[in-house]
């Protein structure tokens, strides 16, 4: 477990002490605080611009995160050599992953809450009001960053940083489009292409058990085995990507 | 005598590119190093102590043969929690200071009251007003110091150094010759390569030499110097230069 926090800490530290991340939290702070200048263009019922816009740019916030310093996370320490003396301290490789896992995702977590309350005082300052109906985003937010972070660390662990960081994109886009693949593959002639299609439509993630944007907005509500469904899916998505980044990394040699 | 380390028919090849042949850079490795001695392992530029240390180290893993790091193999974490090890000219996390640094190895080490061994360690090597100064603004003597600092805390039966010496003044080497010495004195193990011999000869039980992947010679200093190696003004480098030329001859 000591082990486990040190590299959580270290991680936690390093990546919030990176150039990269002030820039892009300016930039979050200021689309969302832009938002309101919009609203008043919003066509018909108002204030969806103002909801819409913050819960898109919080949680996209957290994704560039992940595919900017979650590609480096493991790739900067070999390059520098700064893994040498914890791989050969008694550390299971396990633990490193995890702990830059965990130290990363604290970090999106903080950042992500922080981004939250400002759209939600933004809310208030427009409305008068606060929306504590948008609050379950976060937590969905958080799930889709999980599992990215798994799929980063996962191709961090035998390929390049360049490569993580396109796959994590890749991922993000299909993992959008899951459902559209699911249709694909329902409405093919071709049974192989059908085939392949459900092959896909179940192994790669399906990022839009997290997109709670169009019930927000639009004031839907969200059911309980929604919720549900959608955290044991990232859960255990997470674990297994993290397990197999695991195994892999064990092989890894530095040379 | 127990070992501490023992290579057995070590063999490691590196593919340079993916095209070529892989080529062999150690061949048929055995060495052991025995408990409480300090072994000098010396070898020109190339000659293959690197990347025996990071075999040993767990940072590579052979082709064929067999390491144990106290009869233990050594990639258990057994094995790992007896070893402290300095790599060769070492890159530490630029942004941590010495305090963090310490702080994240004892950790990874085990290390109970780990605060207590970070100023301890700190003491020990003289960094102590450079505790919360950032790594990147050490000098490069104070990185080998805070290195070695690192291998120290966990108080490693086996003390494992890539070229401790190299890149530091006068003072800086007699500092971690005497800290080696005072390991020694407790009955801890010290590797370490090198490949300047006057280094080896005032710390060094035994050597090995290796040349180009192969062990040339293993013994006790004294008896290897009786054979004619002059420590005094030529280099290891120098020697085998000779040494090769002759055999080529
Ligand atoms: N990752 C690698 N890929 C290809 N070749 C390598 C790799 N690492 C080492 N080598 C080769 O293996 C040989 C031994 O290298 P090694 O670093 O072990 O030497 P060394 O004895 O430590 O030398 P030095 O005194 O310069 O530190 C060299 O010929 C080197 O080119
Ligand atoms: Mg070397």
């Amino acid at each position: 477990m000591h082990r486990i926090r040190a590299i959580v800490e270290n991680t936690f530290k390093e990546s919030l002490r990176q150039r990269i991340l002030n820039l892009l939290i300016i930039f979050a702070i200021l689309l969302i605080v832009v938002s309101i200048f919009l609203e008043p263009f919003a066509i018909g019922e108002s204030p969806k611009i103002l909801r819409d816009f913050g819960l898109a740019v919080s949680s996209i916030f957290g994704v560039l995160i992940v595919i900017i310093i979650g590609s480096s996370l493991i790739h900067k320490d070999i390059e520098k050599r700064t893994i040498y003396t914890v791989i050969a301290k008694p550390v299971k490789r396990g633990e490193i992953i995890v702990g830059k896992f965990l130290g990363l995702f604290f970090l999106i977590a903080v950042l992500e809450t922080g981004m939250t309350i400002i759209h939600q005082i933004i809310i208030f300052i427009y409305e008068g009001a606060f929306d504590p109906h948008l609050l379950i985003a976060l937590p969905f937010s958080l799930l889709e960053v999980m599992v990215l972070l798994g799929i980063l660390l996962l191709f961090s662990s035998f390929s390049s940083s360049t490569m993580a960081s396109i796959m994590g994109i890749i991922f993000f886009i299909i993992g959008h489009g899951s459902p559209d693949l699911k249709l694909f593959a329902d409405q093919s002639k071709v049974v192989l292409l059908k085939y392949i299609a459900y092959v896909f439509y179940y192994i790669l993630p399906n990022l839009e058990n997290f997109n709670l944007r169009i019930e927000l907005v639009y004031k839907l509500p969200v059911h309980h085995d929604q919720i549900l469904f959608s955290l044991c899916y990232g859960l255990i998505y997470t674990i297994l990507l993290l397990y197999v980044a695991t195994i892999i990394f064990e092989k890894r040699e530095f040379k | 005598m127990e070992s501490a380390i023992k290579l057995e028919h070590i063999y490691r090849s590196f593919k340079t590119h993916f095209w070529q042949k892989r080529k062999l850079v150690l061949e048929d490795i055995n060495l052991e190093v025995f408990q409480g001695e300090v072994f000098g392992f010396l070898g020109p530029n190339g000659a293959g102590k690197t990347t025996t240390i990071k075999l040993i180290t767990g940072l590579l893993k052979p082709d064929s043969g067999k390491i144990s790091i106290f009869g233990m193999p050594r990639d258990s974490l057994k094995a790992k929690q007896l070893i402290g090890y300095l790599p060769e000219s070492p890159y530490f996390y630029d942004h941590l200071t010495g305090y963090e640094f310490l702080k994240v190895h004892a950790l990874l080490g085990n290390c109970k009251d780990y605060e207590k061994k970070v100023y301890e360690q700190l003491e020990k090597v003289g960094l102590k007003s450079a505790a919360n100064l950032q790594l990147r603004k050490y000098s490069r003597g104070m990185l080998q110091r805070i290195g070695i600092a690192q291998a120290l805390i966990t108080d490693p039966e086996l003390i494992i150094l890539d070229e401790p010496l190299t890149g530091l003044d006068p003072i800086g080497r007699k500092e971690i010759k005497d800290l080696i010495l005072e390991q020694k004195q407790q009955g801890k193990t010290i590797f370490f390569s090198s490949h300047i011999l006057p280094d080896a000869e005032v710390i060094c039980d035994r050597i090995g030499i290796i040349i180009n992947g192969k062990i040339l010679k293993v013994g006790e200093l004294k008896q290897l110097l009786k054979k004619g190696i002059k420590t005094d003004e030529i280099s290891l480098e120098d020697w085998f230069v000779k040494q090769v030329k002759e055999k080529d001859a």
